[in-house]
């Protein structure tokens, strides 16, 4: 109970700045990158025409997803970006799940993972937006309906950013302390499964998608 | 009458724990009775389909009641902890905690009650897609529950942090901010993804082959729809974890109390504003599946102009926080 919101932290100063480590958040999130080049490697070798169970699960993932990508951005922009996507759900996923594992803890659960991933996102859309429209339309954008409402449009473009972030870091970070009080307080008696089974994999796959389909949504919304 | 420290705490323990299940039993007892009566409905339409229909609608209000579960579980740990007062802060904290429980509550009970009274509805109009109801009735009402996850985590943040070292003036006002801010603006979120899940169930059940699109549309705009409820949180942790020097003035004081209360009661609007265009979104997307794109723009862009108020509230409540 007291460990709630702590997190281990190597501190290397440099003089000049203090570079901080989440050590718990780096080492999860290699785990989890390790396993899935794993998944790919055993999903995309030995193919054959009748497929193996990995390969039948490998192309529904990448089918499913990649469909989503070209209803939203048309068959051009989908063909560059679906595998962005298709990662970005894998890695969430896997981010989301991770926690049941015991010993083991969401990256999601701290705010840096889902923070530099909505600024991933952002910085694509804009990518694409400045590349789709040219840059002189690009600012135009801004200064519509009226020119005085560039602040509040230019807020409005940063606050996506929070939102997006937040979402996912709120429902994870949520869903782990409300596992951790109820678990303490009922001596984890009968209730932490079923607290995991609904926070860990039905809330974690949920949010994973959500944060996906607004990426996919920020970067066909900038190219329209 | 001098009262001490310890004895305050158990005054504003009680009465905090009183109100968060007091306000928390508001929303999600409405919730449930809508879809009771949607499933009386349903049942004398089609009396066949009875024990279909009546497991549903106790699916649906198990999970619509899970927002005024979060509510007692708040109300018990407030009645029988026992809290070791390091300064006079806890107080407040622990007062505001309920408030915080109890607000967030609301929206998301009666949100919750609308997909299971659709899904009630729904299955008797197609009986042959009960399954794929039943599940998007439960991530739809899942999702309802965001916000007041969200007051939850607030309250159990202020609950359980260490006040030892922060100043008296002004942080009370912080901590009382941080549970209205978080509580009230989970109201509107609540109520808003609420009506987006209910037009989804409804339109599985008119137009069965467009199942996948009316989900996909429902999380969209469940997920737009709680952006408001999100910078009440971002406002909550500002003003938890921000460092401010002891003074003995009222005014930022009174700054960081209004930065909550302008960013709870300037979230309500937009989440049901936002939750009334996703809602009407999503029927005219199941219904007119070739034009989904172009719905979906006009829906979004729809949502960004309700929601300004919302972010005229946010910079207003970050002018307090940070300027004033």
């Amino acid at each position: 109970m007291q460990d709630l919101g702590k997190i281990h932290q190597i501190i290397i100063d440099l003089g000049f700045y203090k570079m901080t480590f989440n050590v718990e958040v780096i080492v999860m999130t290699w785990i989890i990158i390790l396993g899935l080049l794993f998944f790919g490697y055993i999903c995309a070798s030995k193919n054959k025409k009748t497929p193996h169970l990995f390969q039948v699960l490998g192309e529904l993932i990448v089918t499913k997803l990649y469909e989503l990508t070209e209803d939203a951005m048309g068959k051009k922009l989908a063909r560059k970006y679906s595998p962005l996507i298709v990662a970005l759900f894998m890695f969430l996923l896997m981010c989301n799940w991770i926690g049941m594992i015991p010993h083991m803890g969401e990256p999601t659960k701290d705010l840096n993972t889902p923070l530099s991933l909505g600024l991933m996102g952002f910085a694509i859309s804009h990518y694409v937006g400045i590349k789709t429209k040219g840059f002189k339309a690009y600012i135009k954008e801004y200064f519509e309906p009226m020119f005085f409402m560039m602040p509040l449009n230019l807020i409005g473009e940063l606050a996506k950013i929070v939102s997006i972030s937040f979402r996912l870091f709120g429902n994870i970070m949520g869903g782990s302390i409300i596992i951790m009080v109820v678990s303490y307080l009922t001596y984890s008696i009968i209730l932490p499964p079923f607290l995991n089974a609904f926070f860990g994999i039905f809330v974690g796959a949920i949010q994973a998608f959500v944060f996906t389909m607004l990426t996919i949504v920020y970067i066909s919304s900038q190219a329209k | 009458m001098e009262l001490d420290v310890q004895t305050w705490l158990k005054i504003a323990a009680f009465s905090g724990g009183g109100l968060a299940i007091g306000f928390g039993a508001i929303g999600a007892a409405i919730g449930e009775g809508h879809t009771a009566a949607k499933a009386n409905h349903a049942i004398s339409r089609n009396p066949e389909m009875a024990g279909d229909v009546f497991k549903s609608m106790l699916v649906g209000q198990a999970v619509a009641e899970s927002a005024a579960i979060f509510s007692l579980v708040i109300a018990l740990i407030l009645l029988f902890s026992e809290f070791s007062a390091t300064s006079f802060i806890m107080v407040w904290a622990v007062f505001s905690a309920g408030l915080c429980t109890g607000l967030g509550a609301i929206g998301s009970g009666i949100g919750a009650g609308y997909p299971a009274g659709a899904a009630c509805e729904g299955m008797v109009r197609q009986p042959e897609m009960s399954n794929r109801l039943t599940t998007n009735m439960l991530i739809g009402s899942a999702v309802c529950q965001t916000p007041s996850v969200f007051a939850l985590v607030v309250s159990f943040i202020l609950i359980y942090t260490d006040y030892s070292t922060k100043p008296m003036w002004p942080m009370w006002a912080a901590v009382l901010g941080a549970g209205l801010s978080a509580g009230l603006s989970a109201i509107g979120a609540g109520i808003g993804s609420g009506l987006v899940a209910q037009s989804s169930c409804e339109g599985i059940s008119r137009q069965p082959k467009a199942t996948a699109i009316a989900t996909n549309s429902m999380l969209l705009g469940q997920a737009i729809t709680q952006t408001t409820a999100i910078y009440g949180l971002l406002i909550s942790f500002i003003l938890l974890f921000k460092n401010y020097p002891a003074s003995d003035a009222i005014a930022p004081a009174m700054a960081l109390l209004g930065a909550g209360l302008c960013m709870g009661i300037g979230g309500i609007g937009p989440g049901i504003g936002e939750g009334i265009t996703a809602q009407s979104a999503v029927t005219w997307i199941v219904r007119n599946r070739e034009s989904a794109g172009e719905i979906t723009r006009t829906m979004l862009v729809g949502m960004a102009v309700s929601e300004s108020t919302g972010i005229y509230s946010m910079v207003i409540a970050l002018i307090l926080l940070f300027v004033v």
